[in-house]
């Protein structure tokens, strides 16, 4: 050897650039996340630093679709073979995707996962309420309760919020009557409105089921036309704005702040922008009002985490999704993005001791309240929720068809869905 | 002595040479071709090839040819009479006022004043905003909670109270419409004052000299130049306006109750939110043959004009 410094020198730059090779090969994992802002981004990417600093050897690419649009993107990509490993999964595409067989099975490593146990019920059967398997981990819960504008009522000469089905009407009629284009109830008769439609139909016939044992839709039972007919009277005698017609979340939302109309029902994330925007004394939030027998059914809606089945880094992907699942992330996710939270015993959290908050434990914890599922395990259940619901029930308010028909057409559409689905679980 | 002749030096002359000169324009265009075949032809003869199928990206395993299914599903669709109904109010309200503004500007802009340049580049700035951010604007400047014009209608007596169009079926159409002119506009002032330019200005003189008025001579002189300008702008606006469905998802999403949607929103719906792939394609076929057939009726206008 004419050199044997230089050999060993060669040998050793050679190790070197084959160990950091090897410590660059790193695990990239794709997130993509579906109901964004810049903020929701900004605390999830805070989230992911978070564990990245714990697992230096994972690269995470996060993929924001803008909500508009991320049912068709997020399409687009699985039909050109680009499948995330973390998906943030809202329920109503949960069904679409897992009676697809394309959502990894969560059972074994929810075994033995450290967080199951202190998961509460409900969290476990809505992970699980695509055929009995769990596809996905929530992140926590909307549910429905009546926001209420304190001012607004004493002015109509009112001093509670409505219990009653009866009482609701009979309030918004009094505060309509105040005039100066103020309402009683923001309606949401644009996207999304299919919440309120189902709550009070099932309000009024007194039952949460969407179909009989043969998978027929009980929407045409009397009581739930009589439902449909309270949500369409309501608009048609002014007690709604006239252009409620075509609201969507943002504008009921703005409504109820600025004091255009009274009455909201919504989830806990509106409470974010509501109470930036009033006097905390101004309003308040109290459970659903009760049908003619005596129990309301306020929608329950939940988003989470999934993986796809086609993810090459399971493990990894998992190993993400058990850190954001975890108590104390799980809680601080929840307070920002205005959920309930899905570990047990998570009310006695200072944040949601508030008195606003009070509505919606009062409705989890008493049996008067049962939450409604929305039959979101269908296929058809996007198209349904966002195109036949809007643009036939915007039909019905403004007077260009009849309750009925409406209700009729739309039993047809969920039977049909409902009968292909029980065919594809035998 | 016979002279010996030598066969003819094949390198030198082509043995079909009528062929050759036909074959030889043909391969100098040959990339072109090749290129239009395949980012134009191709891809809509596929489009085409899927209004004969069934294709619902929710049922993926039942999918296969169905022959006319769809345009017979079509024939008995009201939401498509609908869509067809205002996709000609859509096009004609739009396009009749973007002409007329347009053409106005058009003259405007061609008479000499000081800082014509600066005016002419800020005409054009409507053009230069992307149709979602027009759509957005122009919906919260409809909206009584942030925006102006619900108090402006109500005090000029269009509307009773301060509320948002785009929630009433009678009105909501005209949003996008306003919306559409505002954005159109500078397309017929900028084409019709480059052809206005053009006009030899010795023929006003003479119209002039022969005591012809402003109405005179812009009939007899401006017109006539104009003419086959104007039928290639108002054909190539008319099929843009009618496929143009941004504004309209923009400001109203077809609401409320279908009251604004059009063919291509509607398209647009039945594919993506729907997820019909096929249906889809029958009404955009529809829609192409419809354009292709009022392209011709105006080709032919204008082929008449320029003799």
């Amino acid at each position: 050897m004419r050199h044997p410094k230089r050999h060993v020198l060669s040998l050793l730059t050679l190790s070197i650039s084959l160990f950091s090779c090897a410590s660059f090969a790193a695990t990239k994992l794709t997130l993509v996340e579906v109901i964004t802002s810049p903020a929701r981004t900004e605390m999830l990417q805070k989230m992911l630093t978070a564990y990245k600093a714990q697992h230096p050897d994972v690269e995470i690419e996060v993929v924001s679709l803008p909500w508009g649009q991320a049912f068709e993107k997020l399409g687009t990509m699985i039909q050109s073979g680009q499948y995330p490993d973390v998906v943030e999964m809202p329920d109503t595409w949960q069904g679409l995707y897992a009676s697809n067989g394309m959502l990894a099975d969560l059972e074994p490593r929810l075994k033995s996962w450290s967080g199951t146990p202190d998961l509460t019920d409900k969290t476990l059967t809505m992970a699980r309420s695509s055929g009995g398997t769990a596809t996905m981990i929530p992140y926590g819960f909307y549910l429905r309760a009546m926001f209420w504008n304190k001012k607004l009522f004493q002015q109509a000469g009112l001093t509670a919020p409505p219990k009653t089905m009866d009482e609701f009407m009979a309030d918004a009629k009094k505060i309509s009557a105040l005039g100066n284009g103020i309402s009683g109830y923001c309606m949401r008769g644009g996207v999304g409105g299919t919440n309120a439609w189902m709550m009070f139909m099932a309000a009024m016939n007194g039952s949460p089921e969407f179909f009989d044992k043969e998978g027929n839709s009980t929407l045409t039972q009397p009581g739930a036309i009589k439902g449909a007919q309270f949500l369409v009277d309501m608009y048609q005698k002014g007690y709604a704005p006239k252009d409620s017609v075509n609201w969507g979340f943002n504008e009921i939302v703005s409504s109820f702040y600025s004091g255009k109309c009274a009455m909201l029902d919504q989830d806990p994330d509106a409470l974010i922008a509501i109470k930036n925007s009033m006097n905390p004394d101004d309003f308040s939030v109290a459970p659903m009002p009760l049908g003619p027998n005596g129990k309301a059914y306020p929608t329950i809606g939940y988003t989470g985490w999934s993986m796809f089945k086609q993810s090459k880094n399971q493990d990894q992907g998992w190993d993400l999704i058990s850190f954001l699942s975890n108590k104390e992330n799980n809680l601080t996710w929840s307070k920002f993005v205005g959920t309930l939270p899905i570990y047990k015993g998570a009310e006695q959290d200072a944040y949601y001791h508030a008195p606003q908050f009070a509505g919606w434990f009062a409705e989890l914890n008493s049996p008067d309240y049962i939450p409604l599922t929305m039959p979101t395990h269908f296929k058809g259940w996007g198209y349904f929720n966002s195109v036949i619901v809007k643009d036939s029930s915007q039909e019905t308010l403004l007077g260009q068809n009849d309750t009925e028909s409406m209700v009729k057409d739309w039993a047809k559409y969920l039977t049909k869905e409902q009968k292909a689905w029980l065919a594809a679980q035998k | 002595m016979m002279l010996e002749v030598s066969p003819p030096d094949t390198a030198a002359a082509p043995r079909f040479p009528r062929l050759r000169a036909l074959l030889e324009p043909w391969v100098y265009l040959s990339p072109t071709l090749v290129l239009i075949a395949l980012f134009i032809f191709v891809p809509m003869a596929i489009g085409i090839s899927y209004a004969f199928q069934n294709i619902q990206l929710l049922n993926p395993s039942d999918t296969g040819w169905v022959g006319l299914d769809n345009f017979r599903t079509l024939f008995d669709d009201r939401h498509f009479y609908a869509a067809l109904r205002h996709t000609f109010n859509w096009t004609l309200t739009s396009l009749v006022l973007q002409f007329a503004l347009g053409l106005g500007l058009a003259l405007l802009l061609n008479r000499e004043f000081a800082g014509r340049g600066w005016v002419q580049a800020l005409v054009f700035l409507p053009w230069a905003v992307p149709a979602f951010l027009s759509g957005l604007t122009w919906a919260w400047l409809l909206n009584p909670v942030i925006g102006v014009l619900p108090y402006w209608l109500t005090d000029l007596h269009i509307i009773s109270e301060p509320y948002n169009i785009l929630s009433d079926p009678q009105l909501a159409l005209y949003g996008p419409v306003v919306a559409n002119v505002w954005f159109g506009i500078p397309f017929f002032a900028i084409t019709l004052l480059a052809a206005l330019q053009s006009i030899p200005k010795d023929l006003y003189e003479a119209a002039a000299m022969d005591g012809a008025s402003g109405w005179q001579q812009f009939r007899k002189v401006t017109l006539p130049f104009l003419a086959p300008m104007i039928a290639i702008t108002v054909m190539l606006r008319t099929i843009w306006i009618a496929n143009f469905a941004d504004l309209i998802v923009v400001m109203t999403d077809g609401g409320p109750a279908n009251s604004t949607s059009i063919l291509s929103s509607f398209i647009f719906t039945t594919a993506y939110r729907k997820l019909d792939f096929g249906y889809a394609s029958a009404m955009a076929v529809f829609l192409l043959v419809l354009m292709t057939l009022y392209a011709l009726v105006l080709l032919r206008i204008r082929h008449q004009l320029l003799k």
